[in-house]
């Protein structure tokens, strides 16, 4: 239904537009369009040894002639060095693995909830929400002990004869990827989840009905109708793990080149803003499509709602 | 004399020098490309229960939101008791609304919800508590008063809802499907409560309905709305005996419709031949010239079973019984006329069923009065 | 069937171990007395003591809470309004551009929004000298610009469950549009607000990155303090903290779980009977 002054707008409706609509529109365009624009500023900027570390983009040469130097130094650097390409790579692999993994072990998790006994269903829910409210930094800080050449995994492996030495597992690539499993899984359990409890069961029963085995019938009837939830949680894991900079940092090793932990050592060691700046524009070009396809799914999910 | 002056008072709407207390005046409203109110005009009197009937997306509830202000008429002005409230906001209107939903406010508890209109127009709290007691009495809900909306059965909170678009003493009220979310039986009943208080309160009333029983059983006059615009507008039995064309006679109960032609006028009555070969004659105030193309609406109570068929007599028929369905008080018999045409009639079963002689495949002869039926020009 | 639902429980159980046991060895051996934290050595308190002694530690604790308030309180307000926004008015121009900037800080890296926002107030205080420092301030508005958006997912959810027709029979009762909104709607979507609050509140609570870009010189914030000490290896007292930090949760929650309970049944205690 229509809202009331619809074609009238009246004074009330005037201001509470003003207020709703304008008020976050303000902050959210100082706070997080414009810093946008000006990275691209300075993705373009000449790094110096001044401070801030970087040139200005232009300058009054003289009465009304405006200078502009742009310098694509920094992009033409992320192209030429490897290091760059292959930290890029490596963050998108990363990332895949991780979602697929995610989904893997996410999936059934989901479905064992989402077809648990009704009073069972909440408190499971909570159980997978619940770590999300403690400190991210500390439960990946709880891998170092677990992982580490003497940790408690190793320890227990070693305890249980399966293995003679212990295994280099922490500051490994491996490590990075159980972290990165370990801290987003709830985000792939909750959008499946809710996808998988408005499934209609009685479908399944209309597909018994026909003759179709549980397994057929999960994979023709069940698996299609959570697409959504699958896109929605592999988003949600896949498009921050890109970006991710405290697990590879924390667990992985030197040898794990992702662009968030890049971004940080050329901002925080090498004192290099503009190609920082520049690392940031093509991270976040990489993350437009998954985030368009998110951005689609969440449309979706708040208009089908009853 | 006496007598019709009793029965104007009774109809202001057929009294020419009434003033209407809600007063419609060609209202249209558009949303984007579709008209959902077209051009309707309509006087509703004060002390009425006034009916707005049609099946969903007609309008009605549309209009009835207009009304209540909370939507605006894309043109066309609204005057309720004489004053112009076109574009009062709802807030300012003295008109409330009984919602389909009821929309009882979930955090307040029943007193609260039927307080809350008191409290909006800062009533003093004496009068106020004075006025709460008074509705909870009318509705007989004094007791559930500190419960909340989720604690209460549907009829329940029927009467809360009541209760409270009541409270304000408002010059109309407005009610969407006010039955519509009760289940049957409590609804026939309800149905009768809601008519008695209205007739205590002598608020006027005007309600948006898609069921005909219900809006033929509660109210005074009734229009029948179809895609945007009133079709008819009279009383319960002018609807159903006089409808005024094809929609409302078949919305309406159902009805037996002929097509055919004028052939003669004789005083109030034409003959009217069909393509089925029996004329009719019947009765018809209403000038129509000869040859123009009308159809004849008789209702399946209306058609007997005829004692004496003669090949030449008018209003009299004969077919094959092909289907009876019993319902108990009566029994209602589809009767093949032609290859295309079938006549619906019902009967009372005043013997029980088995020694009624009608059966499948036996030919039967009906008939009806020029009186108990109408010609709808077409 | 049987053997299916067998196999889908024990992934389960796999994965709640997965999800929690990490976070027990860290509780088990914050009572460890031996500096080798994954050798057990006896029970002792020792590091719960020099935890709270640890002043750097809890300062940057207090400063992170009250960065994490306020931060929540702000979120809530801006959030609300985006919701409002959103549901109430309609296709508005600059829908599409409003729902994008709503949603990038869900999904936005860290390290970007960091870099970005810390590049802005270099900018901002170059040419309008604001901010003097860096710090609080800095901190807070970096935080409430993403917890904003998670606020708006949830009220939003919450404010297009409510039945419209409440807000108009209000307003038929002779409210006006204020008062429809401070008596009816808010009434109704107050527990969206407060796990919106908390949801602000423990997201600015944990956010390691976006600090650490936007802080200045003497503000440093818990996961800074934590995060410094981590990299140095495995320390005695952050097992300390996680513990304390589960035991709050834990107990918030039950304590969540119980009155939600609570009105649970006074809710359903009676069921709405037909009649």
């Amino acid at each position: 239904m229509a809202s009331p002054f619809q074609n009238r707008p009246r004074p009330t409706r005037r201001a509470s537009r003003l207020l709703n609509i304008g008020v976050p529109y303000l902050w959210l365009g100082l706070f997080l369009l414009l810093p946008v624009a000006i990275v691209l500023q300075i993705s373009l900027a000449e790094p110096t040894a001044a401070q801030p570390p970087y040139a200005a983009l232009w300058q009054w040469v003289e009465e009304g002639v405006l200078q502009i130097r742009l310098d694509f130094q920094s992009y033409r650097l992320l192209w030429s060095d490897s290091l760059y390409l292959a930290s890029f790579l490596n963050s998108l692999q990363v990332a895949l693995v991780c979602t697929l993994l995610c989904l893997l072990l996410g999936y059934p998790m989901a479905y064992a909830i989402a077809t648990a006994p009704e009073r069972w269903r909440l408190p499971l829910l909570m159980l997978i929400v619940l770590p999300f409210w403690t400190s991210f930094l500390i439960r990946v800080y709880a891998w170092i002990g677990i992982l580490k050449t003497n940790g408690f995994l190793n320890n227990f492996l070693l305890w249980l004869g399966v293995i003679d030495e212990p295994l280099a597992i922490l500051y490994t690539q491996t490590a990075v990827y159980i972290g990165i499993v370990y801290s987003y899984l709830p985000f792939m359990i909750l959008p499946l989840y809710a996808n998988l409890t408005r499934l209609d069961p009685t479908l399944l029963e209309a597909a018994a009905d026909l003759g179709c085995r549980p397994l057929r019938a999960f994979l023709r009837v069940t698996l299609p109708l959570s697409r959504a939830g699958i896109v929605a949680g592999s988003m949600l894991v896949f498009i921050p793990a890109v970006g991710e900079f405290v697990i590879p940092d924390l667990l992985g090793g030197p040898q794990t080149l992702m662009v968030g932990r890049m971004l940080w050592t050329e901002f925080f060691s090498n004192m290099d803003w503009p190609l920082a700046a520049a690392l940031a524009l093509v991270l976040l070009g990489l993350l437009v499509v998954p985030f368009v396809l998110m951005q689609r799914w969440q449309q979706g999910a708040l208009e089908d709602r009853p | 004399m006496a007598i019709a002056i009793d029965r104007r008072s009774l109809e202001p709407w057929q009294d020419p020098k009434a003033q209407p207390y809600v007063r419609i005046e060609r209202v249209t409203k558009k949303f984007g490309d579709v008209y959902a109110v077209d051009d309707v005009s309509l006087s509703i009197f004060q002390g009425e229960f006034f009916s707005l009937l049609g099946s969903s997306g007609c309008g009605k509830t549309t209009l009835l939101r207009i009304l209540a202000g909370l939507e605006y008429p894309s043109s066309g002005r609204i005057f309720i008791d004489g004053a112009d409230v076109t574009d009062l906001p709802p807030y300012n209107r003295p008109v409330n609304m009984m919602f389909q939903s009821y929309a009882l406010f979930p955090h307040m508890t029943v007193e609260q919800n039927v307080e809350f209109g008191l409290k909006q127009e800062r009533m003093p709290r004496r009068e106020r508590a004075e006025r709460v007691a008074e509705m909870l009495d009318l509705l007989k809900i004094g007791e559930l008063r500190r419960r909340r909306p989720d604690q209460l059965s549907g009829g329940q909170r029927q009467r809360v809802a009541l209760a409270r678009s009541l409270a304000k003493h408002p010059k109309l009220l407005l009610l969407d499907e006010p039955l519509g979310a009760l289940d049957k039986r409590l609804r026939e009943n309800t149905q009768f409560e809601l008519v008695n208080l209205q007739e205590r309160i002598g608020t006027t009333f005007i309600t948006v309905t898609h069921d005909q029983e219900e809006a033929m059983t509660m109210s005074t006059r009734l229009a029948v709305m179809d895609a945007g615009q009133i079709v008819q507008v009279d009383t319960p039995t002018g609807i159903y005996e006089y409808p005024n064309c094809r929609f409302v006679a078949r919305f309406i109960g159902s009805v037996n419709l002929f097509e055919g032609k004028v052939v003669e006028r004789d005083g109030d009555e034409v003959l009217v031949e069909t393509p089925l070969g029996r004329p009719m004659r019947m009765r018809c105030p209403q000038p129509l010239a000869l040859g123009s193309p009308v159809t004849v609406a008789v209702r399946p109570e209306k058609v007997r079973l005829c004692a004496a068929f003669r090949e030449e007599a008018v209003n009299q028929i004969r077919g094959l019984v092909e289907d009876i369905a019993y319902l108990g008080d009566v029994s209602i018999y589809h009767v093949r006329v032609s290859p295309g045409q079938i006549v619906e009639m019902t009967l009372a079963n005043i013997q029980p069923r088995t020694e009624q002689a009608l059966t499948w495949g036996q030919e039967v002869a009906m008939e009806w009065s020029p009186t108990s039926g109408v010609v709808l020009a077409d | 069937m049987r053997r299916q639902r067998w196999s889908l429980y024990t992934v389960l159980a796999f994965g709640y171990a997965f999800l929690y046991l990490p976070v027990l060895l860290l509780i088990v051996y914050s009572f460890n007395e031996s500096r080798l934290v994954t050798v057990w050595s006896g029970f002792s308190l020792k590091w719960y003591g020099e935890l709270l002694h640890n002043r750097q530690l809890l300062d940057a604790a207090w400063l992170s809470i009250r960065i994490a308030a306020t931060n929540a309180t702000f979120a809530v307000v801006l959030g609300t309004l985006a919701a409002n926004a959103l549901v109430r008015h309609g296709r508005f121009r600059g829908r599409t551009g409003f729902e994008l900037l709503l949603t990038a800080p869900l999904v936005m890296p860290d390290v970007i929004i960091g870099l970005s926002l810390l590049l802005l107030f270099v900018a901002l205080q170059q040419s309008v000298g604001w901010p003097g420092g860096r710090g609080f301030t800095t901190i807070t508005v970096a935080h409430i610009t993403f917890s904003l958006a998670y606020v708006a997912v949830v009220v939003r959810a919450r404010l297009a469950q409510i039945d419209r027709s409440l807000e108009e029979a209000a307003m038929d009762l002779g409210a006006h549009p204020l008062t429809v909104y401070l008596r009816i709607t808010l009434p109704l979507i107050a527990p969206a607000l407060l796990s919106g609050w908390l949801l602000a509140f423990t997201l600015s609570l944990d956010d390691l990155v976006i600090a650490s870009f936007v802080s200045g010189p003497g503000a440093t914030t818990l996961p800074m303090v934590v995060y410094s000490s981590v990299r140095m290896g495995v320390s005695p007292q952050i097992n300390a903290l996680a513990t304390i930090i589960v035991v709050f949760v834990a107990v918030a929650v039950a304590i969540a779980a119980l009155t939600t309970r609570g009105l649970g049944s006074t809710r359903t205690g009676r069921r709405p009977t037909r009649d």
